[in-house]
């Protein structure tokens, strides 16, 4: 009877959806703009709606919806010097899978550094056009990178004002940076991912800033872009923005991989999680950014839908590694030991179904398993993982490496996801991963007697008579996943005997940064993607970035470690060329060190169901295709509409 | 009811003694509200900071210290508490609410600007629909309290009546959006119809905003009703109904000009004093229908701990509140002899 | 007492609906001490499974069985009611008759403060200190909080009534025969006090528990605790809308209407009993 009920329910909610849903190309989006010529794309940037939607201004850190930049202007409107993809790059002829990450956009060629890296030269394309028919110019860069650096509350515009002594442009094509201090990373700035330095056109902006404060109020509105498309219309209360490709869009840099093929694309922002599902169930919404796992479930059930993996576990894996991180500060975190036996006391496949419901990217490293990241780094530390030995006191030596866990998840996952979990092993490494650190409370225990950890009536008693409490603290209902996720690993240690709180501070990291924390379920490894250099997050683990507890650190060490030898690590990578294979292999050393040492313990890439609707637009990337990262806001997103493919063309 | 026979010495004690109250509140209210957000362990510029400094721009500790400096500078948060507050009323008394901190420079007058109609346009029909109808509903309950059909009503009011209006909205929301969609289950308006005096804007908004007046003018009506229920059986057992009765005037005026009338007046303080609540806005509505109005705008502000957002607000509805209450008990005297004799 | 209670039964429908609307909810309190889950514990039992014999209400997309889960959200939220409306009762009587009774400069301080917090908007003020304190709230400062907010409508009231007792004959009388203050109020006035003590007792204990559920449902207070609104929240959380999980959004929901409803409902049926003119009417009709 109640299964009954069910059916009725979903059915009237399906059925109510599709009657409601109409396929018509011809209907018009906004007057004179028909749906079969638009894709439609969400925005995911919270709160956008009720900030600045007037201001296109993307350098200062209040533009569009309150500091959001995903309504189209940074993956339609802007360009940079440089874009790595976060995966595999689209194949391009007579181009080296390793190079085809890389592009080359407004340079024409990669960086060029002197000897001690205190000088970089940057050679630009000839031929680019602003939307207003005005040449791209080496001007533009040198009033870039000289107005922000006047105006230190603008994005990149201290780091600016703090590292380059000088811009000089020869001629009209070459850029040459005069830096204060040497740095082999320097083009970092300018190369996008997520984000990257974008270019102003000083033709424009010289018109309206006349004094240094302008700049940061000034709205750029209508901006005069440099990709392709142009802005045509926008909602006052921030709710859509329309952008229209540009007649001359081969003078863009897009045009290396063809035309963006849709001729307009609409962004949504501030899209309710449950509306978004709706929106694209009955095709009013091409490209989801991102849902919650139940969301995906029934998104995929749609005929028409298209998600990175095709089914289970259906999320894309962004760059990004998701971890526990420990307060290597405070006590008694700062003993490897105790951070090795929570990590053996944490059952990863629990925690993998408490908070994707199975669908994880497994990574035993502190590196995010995705992208090309297998083939650098995974697969040649296997042989070492499996090797892997800890004196556990009384439990003896132990090999904690364990290569089943992406079974038993799969198996985990099943009950829910039917034939959609792959059976076959190699997939599931693939899919899920290749290992993860053991399940074994007993060497846990025993890791924690072997320092002086006493258990008394099932609870664990820190060396001087405490009890062992921890306080594990995530980010609250913005990231919904990892508040269930820390619940989830809260329960598991308190069964183990420490007791465990799960709170959440919607402080957007002022205790992370603070370092008034013990555990925090958070990130601070975040990579290019598909290049293999650790330049995007190492540097600032260097101990001359670190601040004490209670001094703001704004880096990726908030957990707070310090290791002479990986200091002598990074230092050797910035001194090694960012292409060449001694540079993996520095790497390489880093990750085992991290394995060693264990300052955090590293659980699954951050996965984003991404979801697309295939009725008007298809060509998606998905892990077969990998050519890019589907997510809506990321900058790089705009090589997708390249790929695409019109599936209804309205009539003329 | 004549205007000399009120303005007597009693009265204008009485208007500096509320004068005075309104005042003290208003006083009261802004310095908590500039004090609490300001214990917070964060603020908007660490939020800031570290929403920007990501990738290669976190590097340099130098630059982090410069872009807080000048962040600083900007928002004007510099100087002690003392200076902050002080410069906070100096402002207030210029009508200045201060520039929103996570939309600078766009002042917070401007935000509060393009939120109110949406809250005042919500909240001020329902308002006075759920009062006329409670009312009506009411007054016939109590006068025909025999009658069956008062039962059913008055059961439907009490059922009503004590569940969290939350829970309410949400049912409303799941039935008529998701089991039966009629209804849009979020924003004001539809996307791809522009803001402005057109038909089919309004046609998109009062087809979004259906749903939210309803629940609130269910939720509402209740009060109203079972206040005015009880009010007009009182009245009905008094000597002149009673006499009006016997004599034989028609019910309805009976009704109308007997009992009704005299039942309205503590009805309409009620009126009053609810209408000064619509500066707070209705937070809950406007969060689970999306309605961007000034509940929605401060749960927002406080969500990012934007201070002088949260001021801003805090500022107009207190302040609003404040002198509705004050112009409601300032012409309660003109209405009720009884009271002015006090 | 046996015959109030047997002689309410018989006429007032309310009654009945009130009655048995309690006894779901004692009984559901007694049996969250037998519960044989954790509250909050997940994946103890399979995830997702609609309402069957095996589990009453069904079970969550975090694997734990609805029933009872709900015993214990059920009784938390009660007595989170019930710790508020008491801790604001002793506030807003102690104001309430103490202004009454004084008067004077005293009286008219007392108001202007009451006032002021009339007009403060509740919902707010919670959210706001909710974000400064988060960490350090259980729902012991959240009662104390919720209480000091609660008070001031019911003092007036309370006040309102002392005022018109003062004036009556028999209190005069009283002073006049030299009882002393105290035996005053405690015998000649507050069985007149009382009434209004009880009903808006139920009033300020539902509105406890309703804003605790609303911001429970916003995340803002310890969703590790079950109560009510944490479970919607979690049902939130996991799209429950969406998934088809309809139980896990019904059952809390259902619980919601049908015990504060009928707590309303009681009150309202006693109200009429205690007030002497309607339980008048009340008897005349049973005879």
């Amino acid at each position: 009877m109640k299964r009954l009920w069910l059916a009725i329910c979903v059915l009237v909610a399906f059925g109510a959806v599709s009657l409601f849903a109409d396929i018509d190309p011809n209907k018009e989006v906004v007057p004179g703009v028909k749906r079969g010529d638009t894709i439609i794309i969400e925005d995911p940037t919270p709160g956008a709606a009720f900030s600045n939607p007037d201001s296109f201004n993307r350098w200062s850190c209040w533009a569009g919806g309150g500091g959001g930049w995903s309504y189209g202007i940074q993956q339609l409107g802007l360009d940079t010097l440089w874009f790595i993809d976060p995966d595999a790059g689209i194949p391009r002829p007579g181009v080296s899978a390793k190079d085809q990450v890389w592009h080359n956009s407004l340079a024409a060629a990669k960086p060029i550094y002197n000897k001690d890296y205190t000088q970089m030269t940057a050679k630009l394309r000839k031929g680019i056009l602003w939307s207003d028919g005005v040449e791209f110019t080496s001007a533009d860069v040198k009033y870039t990178v000289e107005t922000l650096a006047q105006n230190p509350t603008m994005i990149f515009g201290s780091s600016f004002k703090v590292s380059i002594k000088s811009v000089e442009t020869p001629d009209k094509y070459t850029v040459v940076f005069n830096l204060n201090s040497p740095n082999s990373r320097f083009h970092r700035n300018f190369t996008v991912r997520w984000q990257g330095c974008f270019i102003m056109p000083k033709h424009v902006w010289e018109k309206e800033v006349k004094k240094p404060g302008d700049a940061i109020t000034y709205n750029f509105n209508p901006p005069v872009t440099l990709g392709a498309y142009v802005l045509k219309d926008y909602d006052k209360q921030g709710k859509w923005y329309l952008w229209e490709r540009r007649a001359d869009w081969n003078k863009t840099t897009i045009a290396d991989f063809g035309m963006p093929v849709p001729k307009y694309a609409m962004y949504l922002t501030d899209l309710p999680n449950d509306k978004k599902v709706i929106m694209q169930l009955s095709h009013d919404l091409d490209m989801v950014h991102e849902v919650t796992p139940e969301g995906m479930v029934q998104l995929a059930k749609s005929k028409n839908n298209t998600n990175w993996f095709q089914g289970f576990p259906f999320g894309h894996p962004d760059p990004t590694l998701i971890s526990i991180l420990m307060n290597n500060a405070r006590d008694p975190f700062d003993k490897a030991d105790v951070r090795w036996a929570l990590a053996l006391a944490t059952d990863v496949v629990k925690a993998a179904m408490g908070s994707y419901n199975g669908a994880v990217q497994i990574s035993a490293i502190l590196y995010p398993p995705t992208g090309t990241s297998r083939k650098y780094y995974f697969d040649p530390m296997q042989t070492f993982l499996k090797n892997f030995t800890i004196d556990a006191g009384k439990a003896g030596k132990i090999k904690p490496y364990d290569t089943t866990i992406a079974q038993k998840i799969a198996d985990a996952a099943r009950p829910q996801f039917g034939d959609q979990v792959p059976k076959d092993p190699n997939r599931i490494a693939g899919m899920i991963g290749q290992g993860w650190w053991k399940y074994d409370p007993k060497a846990a225990a025993a890791l924690l007697e072997k320092n002086g950890f006493t258990q008394k009536g099932g609870k664990w008693y820190k060396p001087n008579g405490e009890q062992f409490k921890i306080i594990l603290q995530n980010q609250g209902p913005d990231r919904p996943i990892l508040q269930r996720l820390t619940t989830t690993i809260a329960e598991l240690w308190t069964n183990f005997g420490i007791e465990t709180t799960a709170i959440y501070s919607q402080d957007d990291g002022t205790n992370r940064n603070l370092g008034n924390f013990d555990g925090y379920v958070f990130w601070n490894i975040e990579t290019w993607g598909g290049h293999p250099d650790m330049s995007y997050f190492i540097e600032a683990l260097h101990s001359k970035f670190f601040t004490p507890v209670g001094e703001v650190h704004n880096g990726p060490n908030p957990i707070r470690y310090k290791n002479a030898e990986q200091d002598r690590i990074i230092d050797d990578i910035l001194k090694t060329d960012f292409d060449s294979q001694k540079n993996i292999n520095l790497g390489i050393e880093w990750l085992k060190l991290m394995v060693k040492d264990m300052p955090e313990i590293p659980l699954f890439a951050y996965n984003v169901f991404v979801s697309q609707d295939n009725t008007y637009w298809t060509g998606y990337p998905n892990y077969d295709k990998p050519y890019a990262n589907p997510v809506t806001n990321w900058t790089n997103g705009r090589y997708i509409f390249t790929q695409l493919k019109q599936m209804l063309p309205p009539k003329k | 009811m004549s205007i000399r026979g009120v303005l007597g010495k009693s009265f204008f004690k009485y208007l500096a003694q509320r004068v005075g109250q309104c005042v003290l509140v208003v006083f009261i209210g802004i310095t908590l509200t500039f004090l609490l957000p300001r214990l917070a362990p964060t603020n908007p510029i660490e939020m800031k900071i570290d929403q920007m400094m990501t990738g290669p721009m976190r590097v340099y500790p130098e630059a982090v210290a410069s872009f807080r400096q000048a962040m600083y500078d900007l928002y004007g948060l510099k100087g002690g508490l003392g200076e902050q507050y002080i410069a906070t009323w100096a402002r207030f008394f210029r009508g200045d609410l201060g520039p929103s901190l996570t939309t600078y420079p766009r002042p917070v007058s401007h935000l509060i600007w393009r939120a109110m109609p949406w809250t005042i346009g919500l909240l001020l029909t329902t308002a006075i629909l759920s009062w006329l109808a409670g009312n009506l509903l009411g007054g016939l309950a109590g006068y025909h309290s025999d009658k069956r059909w008062t039962k059913w009503v008055e059961l439907t009011a009490n059922c009503i009546r004590p569940i969290p209006y939350y829970i309410f909205a949400f049912v409303l929301l799941i039935v008529f959006c998701f089991l039966v969609p009629i209804f849009p289950s979020s924003d004001a308006y539809d996307r791809g119809v522009k803001e402005g005096l057109n038909l089919r804007f309004m046609v998109s908004v009062l087809y979004h905003t259906f749903l939210p007046a309803l629940s609130l003018v269910i939720t509402g009506v209740g009060g109203w009703l079972l206040g005015m229920r009880a009010l007009v059986s009182n009245i009905v057992s008094e000597d002149y109904v009673q006499y009006a009765e016997f004599a034989g005037v028609r019910k309805g005026t009976i009704l109308g000009k007997y009992v009704m009338r005299n039942a309205l007046l503590p009805q309409l303080t009620g009126l009053g004093m609810g209408l000064g609540t619509i500066f707070s806005g209705a937070l809950i509505t406007e969060y689970v229908f999306g309605i961007p109005g000034i509940g929605l705008i401060s749960y927002r502000a406080i969500v990012s701990f934007d201070y002088s957002l949260i001021m801003g607000i805090s500022m107009f509805s207190i302040v609003g509140v404040s002198v509705s209450v004050l112009i409601v008990d300032l012409l309660y005297p003109f209405f009720a002899p009884r009271v002015r004799l006090q | 007492m046996r015959k109030a209670f047997s002689g309410l039964w018989k006429t007032s429908g309310y009654f009945r609906f009130g009655i048995v609307s309690i006894s779901f909810a004692v009984l559901m309190f007694v049996l969250s001490f037998f519960s044989p889950y954790k509250p909050m514990e997940s994946f103890v039992v399979p995830a997702n499974l609609p309402p069957s014999l095996a589990h009453l209400f069904g079970t969550t997309s975090r694997g734990q069985d609805l029933f009872w889960q709900m015993t214990v959200a059920l009784r938390n939220s009660l007595l989170f009611g019930a710790v508020t409306a008491a801790l604001s009762r002793v506030i807003a009587i102690w104001v309430g008759m103490y202004a009454g009774y004084r008067g004077g400069l005293i009286d008219k301080a007392m108001m202007a403060v009451n006032d002021s917090f009339i007009i403060l908007p509740v919902l707010p003020i919670l959210l706001l200190v909710q974000f400064l304190v988060r960490e350090k709230m259980n729902w012991f400062y959240m009662a104390s909080m919720l209480a000091l907010l609660g008070w001031p409508y019911d003092a007036r009231l309370i006040r309102a009534q002392v005022l018109s007792l003062k004036e009556r004959i028999f209190s005069e009388t009283a002073v006049f025969c030299g009882m002393p203050t105290g035996r005053i109020i405690i015998k000649e006035h507050l069985p007149y006090v009382m009434p209004i003590i009880f009903a808006t007792t139920i009033n300020n204990f539902l509105w406890s528990i309703g804003l605790e559920v609303t911001l429970s449902i916003l995340g803002l207070t310890n969703i590790n605790n079950a109560s009510i609104g944490v479970v919607i929240f979690w049902a939130n959380q996991h799209q429950a809308l969406i998934s088809g999980t309809w139980w896990w959004l019904a059952a809390p929901v259902g619980i919601t209407v049908f015990v504060f409803a009928g707590l309303y409902l009681l009150a309202v049926a006693l109200n009429e009993y205690i007030d002497p003119r309607t339980r008048l009417s009340m008897k005349a009709v049973a005879a």
